[in-house]
This record gives structure tokens, C-alpha cells and sequence, in this order.
């Protein structure tokens, strides 16, 4: 297991930190697919995002680990209600990025394990993740972890789309 | 004038030559490597034995078990030279009918100094997949595969899933052959400096395919991890960069060295790395002003430094000596410890021949190095790797390979490192007389029928 390691919800002083983890992220999901281009202002807008989804306790998880107050990992969940489907609630992993130095180590993990946590504290039955159909990695990781693939999302470029 | 120019003018008047020489030859000799019967064919009856109808209970016994096919036919001595052409030399993605002549050379080092046949196979390929296929597909044929001038990191991702599914040793010498003879200088390096091998600070100037290579096998060699730093295009290699993600994914093997490597999480350029350091090997960029003389001097006391790119090294020998390096390496001939891959894959490949091999790892290719590097009795600055002269030392290489591919039970027959060396002397040397034969009846023309004079090659 990672060394000195602290997982907490996300505060707004974290935000800076979670942000370089997203631009990464977002920069790692790019080298799946040219559909995931990051935008050039992707950093303002997810700030702000950021501040919105912090504060929002019920409709939203955010998990940040610390290694000697170094920002280490980050969880991201969107609890959404299942109005069809029972059980009623889902909670779906939208953002989960480990930093490279403290992969291999079982942070990811351990993360994942105090998801599992957060979502039975709050009667979620359902834990889904999203992620890039050719992030292989992620694949092995949900699946080593008795996830399966549930839905498809299919793209198609619209061509030049006015702004 | 001072001497950098005399020599690059030197140098340039001399691959001018080369290059007129090697078309020329070209030419004349249309290919370098040829096939022999090796049977004997005294009336037309002989063929009954050779081919039909004799050879169909051959084919037979071979179809019922086929390890027979390296006793029974030419596999257990057959090697493939497989290549797409996409990194040639140092010009680059030429493509396969251009990289044939640099092929048929390599084959013919093959040949001479290992004696092993080797065949040049460059093929027209679009993806890695392909190329992974067409190997497969070709492995009944031969008893091990050498990949050659494969652009990286494709290099990469072919050698392993090649090691990994086949039953036959596969090596790609950029890689492979070019980490082992450096491993080897390194320990010679390190004897005569009175350095430890777990306590010296290494840098690796470049991560491309021979430095990747080298750091896994110095890790295999038990060198520490931590203490070596690998530097590219974009500084020093450590995880907090910001294209570890974009490696994961395109070049695990980079990757996997950024996490285990530079345990200070040392950051910024070649300086910044070379701090310190005891050793420097760098495979980077031929241009003898890249590596600077003030950063020799920012190293421990008795620096090693393999400048290793060719033509020119990053450094010349005398500026680097210059500025305090004890023990200076080069990838030319023309100064003293060439760094050179013909010294490694000869003897290897003759090593998991002899032994049925079916496969070679970092551990045979420690073996091979520490070989190498004890075949020079008395090291000293000047001589810490042997040269293409020294021909005692392909059947001692390939038979202490031989020997650890049986040790570590990757070989189909087994044999003590003394009969070995008696199979490996046997052969190179049959081969060397038959080769001598053939020049001295003038079945292999000489050079200056081609045309090509005044200078003893």
C-alpha cells in the first residue's frame, strides 16, 4: 500500500491540485481518441464545475488522497438518480486518476474501496464507471474488480458545429 | 585550426570513399551472401537421397515430431534478419528493398565470425500486428529470429510479444546486442576504476531503443535502479512529467523505467543529471559538441563516458579526457573501446543455436556480457572490450551462453560448457576454413576486380 497515505472528501483549497490531475486525465483520455480533444479552456471551466460539484454533498463524491501532502489520486462520482431501473440509485465514476508515482502501490484501489464505502453509507446500490471504450487499463482494473460492461456510448462527428 | 575539424574533415573524406567503394561493390558482386550445397553430388542419382523419393520418409518422421526439424534439416543452424525498414542505419524509414543491402551485411557477420546462416528478410508490412504475423508465420523455418533497423517503439512491442510466443530464441540487436556489449565495458569500466556496481550513479543520454534496453539489463545485472537517470528530448526522466501518461500508453517500456529509475526525483536536463554521476552512457545525438566538457566536470572523480553515437561520438575522446574522464568509449573503430554490437550477436546466436534454444532472456545476456568482458585478462583505460579481431572469443561467448540456456532450461538439448565451446569451436571454425578455401581458389573475387584499389580493407 502507498506510503503515509490520506483520502478525504474534496475541499476548495484541493482544487488546484485536482485540476492538474484532470488536465491529465483529460490529456491521457486524448490518446484514446481524437473525440477527446482537450479543449483550450478546459481549465477555467472545470473550475468552476469543480467549486459547484464540491459543495454539492448529495449529488456528488469527490475523493482526493494525499501522500505527505502531495495530491496523490482523485475519485470523481456522479450520484444519479435510476427513475427506470431498481435499485433506485447509482453512483457513476465520471473521474479517477492516480499520479504516475503513486501507481502500483494499491492507491487506486484503496480508493475504490472507500467509494464502495460512501455509496452503502448513502444507500447506493449500484457503483458504475466511465471511461474511454480503448483505455484498456481502466478495463482490466474495473473487471479485475468484478465490474462489467453494462451500456455502449456510441460518437459520431458532426462536422463544423456554429458556437 | 584545432582538431575537431581536421578529423570531421577526415572523416568525411573517408565515408566519401566508403560510400563510392560500397556502390561499386555493390555492382559488381550483386549480393553478399550465397546458398551452398553442403552434400555431395557426384551423379544425378544422388538427388533420389536428397530430394524424391528418399526425402518424403524425412518429411514423414518430421511431421510425427517436429523438434526433429533442427536435427534433420538446416533449421537448428538458420537464422531470420527480419526487418520493415522503417529505422535503417542512421537514414531512417528507407523501407524493406532499401534495407536489404544493410542486411545481407549484417548477414554476412552472421556468417563470418559466428558461423551461422543467417537469411535477410525484409518485408513490406503496414502495422506491428502484421509484422507480428509474418514472424509467426516464419518461425517453422529457422531456429531463431534477429529484428534489425525496426523504428521504435515498435521495436519494443515486436520483441516482446515475439519472446513471449515463440518457440524460438528472438532478439533485436539495437536493442539487445548494443545493452549487452556496453554491460560488458561497464564491468571492465568499473574493475579499473575501483567503483562499485551497486553504488555508482549512471545516466543514460537518450532513451531510445539501445538505452531502454541497456537500463533493463543493468537491472537485471543488479545494478540500483534508483541511482540511474535517464534523460530524452524532454530532460530527465521522472514521474511527476507531464507526457508519463502519453508513455504509458505508447511506450510502456520508457514508462516502467520512469517509475523504477532516479529515486532522488531529480529533474531538468543532461547537467542536472550528470551531477554527481560516475558514469555516463549516452546513445543520443552524433554531434561531438552535444555532450559538454563542463559537465565532465560536475561528475565523481574517474568518470566513465561511452559517447556511443555514430558517426560521431557526443564527445570527442581527447576533449572528454580532457576535462578529467578516466575511461572513454565510442562506437568507432578508429579509437580505443568500440562499443560495437558485432562482438555480442555472432557469439550469441551461435550460443542458442548450439543449444536448440527456445528463447534468450536478460539473464543469458548478463552472461554473455560478463564473458566478454573477461576475455580481456588485464583491463586497463584503454582496453576494456575486445575487438572483431579477437576470435577466441565467439566460441568462449557462445558457449557460456549455451551453457546458461541449458542452466536456466530454455534449451531443447543439454551439454556441459566444455562441450559447448568444442560444438561452437567446431563450427566457426569449419566455417572460416571453408570461407578461406573459397577465397584462396578464387571462388570469391576479389576486390580488385571490382574495381576498387589502393586500399587494404
Amino acid at each position: 500500500m502507498a506510503r503515509n497515505i490520506e483520502i478525504r472528501s474534496a475541499e476548495e483549497k484541493d482544487i488546484p491540485g485536482i485540476l492538474e490531475m484532470l488536465r491529465r486525465l483529460k490529456k491521457l483520455n486524448e490518446e484514446f481518441d481524437t473525440r477527446f480533444t482537450v479543449s483550450d479552456d478546459m481549465e477555467g471551466r472545470a473550475a468552476g464545475l469543480l467549486k459547484k460539484v464540491i459543495h454539492d454533498r448529495d449529488g456528488y463524491l469527490v475523493l482526493v488522497a494525499f501522500s505527505s501532502k502531495k495530491i496523490a489520486g482523485l475519485i470523481m462520482i456522479d450520484v444519479i438518480d435510476r427513475i427506470f431501473y431498481s435499485p433506485p440509485g447509482e453512483g457513476r465514476i465520471t473521474e479517477f486518476y492516480i499520479m504516475p508515482e503513486f501507481r502500483r502501490s494499491g492507491l487506486g484501489k484503496v480508493m475504490l474501496e472507500r467509494a464502495y464505502s460512501a455509496m452503502k453509507e448513502r444507500k447506493i446500490g449500484l457503483l458504475t464507471a466511465e471511461f474511454p471504450s480503448l483505455n484498456v487499463i481502466a478495463r482490466n482494473f474495473y473487471t479485475k474488480d468484478g465490474f462489467r460492461e453494462l451500456m455502449s456510448i456510441f460518437g459520431k462527428r458532426m462536422g463544423e458545429v456554429a458556437e | 585550426m584545432n582538431a575537431v575539424p581536421i578529423l570531421l574533415e577526415q572523416e568525411t573524406s573517408a565515408t566519401e570513399t566508403y560510400n563510392r567503394d560500397s556502390v561499386t561493390a555493390a555492382e559488381f558482386y550483386k549480393g553478399k551472401i550465397r546458398s551452398v550445397p553442403k552434400v555431395p553430388i557426384k551423379t544425378l542419382a544422388d538427388f533420389s537421397i536428397w530430394y524424391t523419393p528418399g526425402i518424403a520418409e524425412v518429411s514423414r518422421r518430421i511431421s510425427k515430431d517436429t523438434s526433429l526439424s533442427f536435427e534433420m534439416t538446416g533449421r537448428w543452424n538458420s537464422v531470420a534478419i527480419l526487418t520493415d525498414g522503417t529505422r535503417v542505419l542512421g537514414i531512417g524509414n528507407v523501407g524493406p528493398e532499401a534495407a536489404m543491402p544493410v542486411m545481407e551485411g549484417k548477414a554476412l557477420l552472421f556468417n563470418y565470425l559466428g558461423g551461422v546462416n543467417a537469411v535477410p528478410i525484409p518485408i513490406r508490412v503496414q502495422d506491428r500486428e502484421a509484422f507480428f504475423d509474418v514472424a509467426k508465420a516464419l518461425e517453422p523455418s529457422f531456429g531463431g529470429f534477429n529484428l534489425e533497423d525496426i523504428e521504435s517503439p515498435k521495436c519494443f512491442f515486436l520483441l516482446e510479444k515475439l519472446q513471449k510466443e515463440l518457440e524460438i530464441p528472438v532478439w533485436h540487436d539495437d536493442q539487445l546486442g548494443t545493452a549487452s556489449i556496453i554491460l560488458a565495458g561497464l564491468y571492465n569500466a568499473l574493475k579499473i576504476t575501483g567503483k562499485q556496481l551497486k553504488d555508482v550513479r549512471l545516466v543514460l543520454l537518450g532513451s531510445g531503443a539501445a538505452n531502454v534496453a541497456t537500463a533493463h539489463l543493468l537491472k537485471a545485472a543488479g545494478f540500483n535502479m534508483g541511482n540511474i537517470t535517464l534523460v530524452d528530448s524532454k530532460g530527465i526522466l521522472n514521474p511527476s512529467r507531464e507526457d508519463m501518461d502519453s508513455l504509458m500508453i505508447n511506450n510502456p517500456w520508457k514508462y516502467d523505467l520512469a517509475m523504477m529509475t532516479n529515486s532522488d526525483r531529480l529533474t531538468g536536463g543532461p547537467a542536472e543529471a550528470i551531477r554527481g554521476a560516475d558514469v555516463v552512457v549516452s546513445a543520443s545525438r552524433s554531434d561531438p559538441g552535444f555532450m559538454k566538457q563542463d559537465w565532465i566536470r560536475l561528475m565523481q572523480d574517474d568518470p566513465i563516458i561511452f559517447a556511443l553515437a555514430n558517426p560521431f561520438p557526443e564527445i570527442w575522446p581527447s576533449k572528454a579526457k580532457e576535462a578529467g574522464a578516466r575511461i572513454v568509449a565510442t562506437g568507432r573503430g578508429d579509437f580505443p573501446n568500440q562499443i560495437n554490437n558485432s562482438l555480442v550477436f555472432p557469439a550469441v546466436f551461435r550460443g542458442v543455436l548450439d543449444a536448440r534454444a527456445k528463447g534468450v532472456n536478460f539473464d543469458v545476456m548478463v552472461t554473455a556480457s560478463r564473458e566478454i568482458a573477461e576475455f580481456i585478462k588485464d583491463p586497463h583505460e584503454d582496453r576494456i572490450v575486445p575487438n572483431m579481431g579477437d576470435w577466441e572469443m565467439y566460441p568462449q561467448v557462445a558457449s557460456a551462453v549455451a551453457a546458461k540456456t541449458s542452466e536456466l532450461g530454455l534449451s531443447r538439448v543439454r551439454g556441459s560448457r566444455n562441450q559447448f565451446l568444442s560444438t561452437a569451436t567446431e563450427i566457426i571454425e569449419e566455417n572460416r576454413r571453408f570461407y578461406q578455401k573459397s577465397v584462396e581458389s578464387g571462388m570469391v573475387r576479389e576486390l580488385k576486380e571490382a574495381g576498387i584499389i589502393g586500399k587494404e580493407y
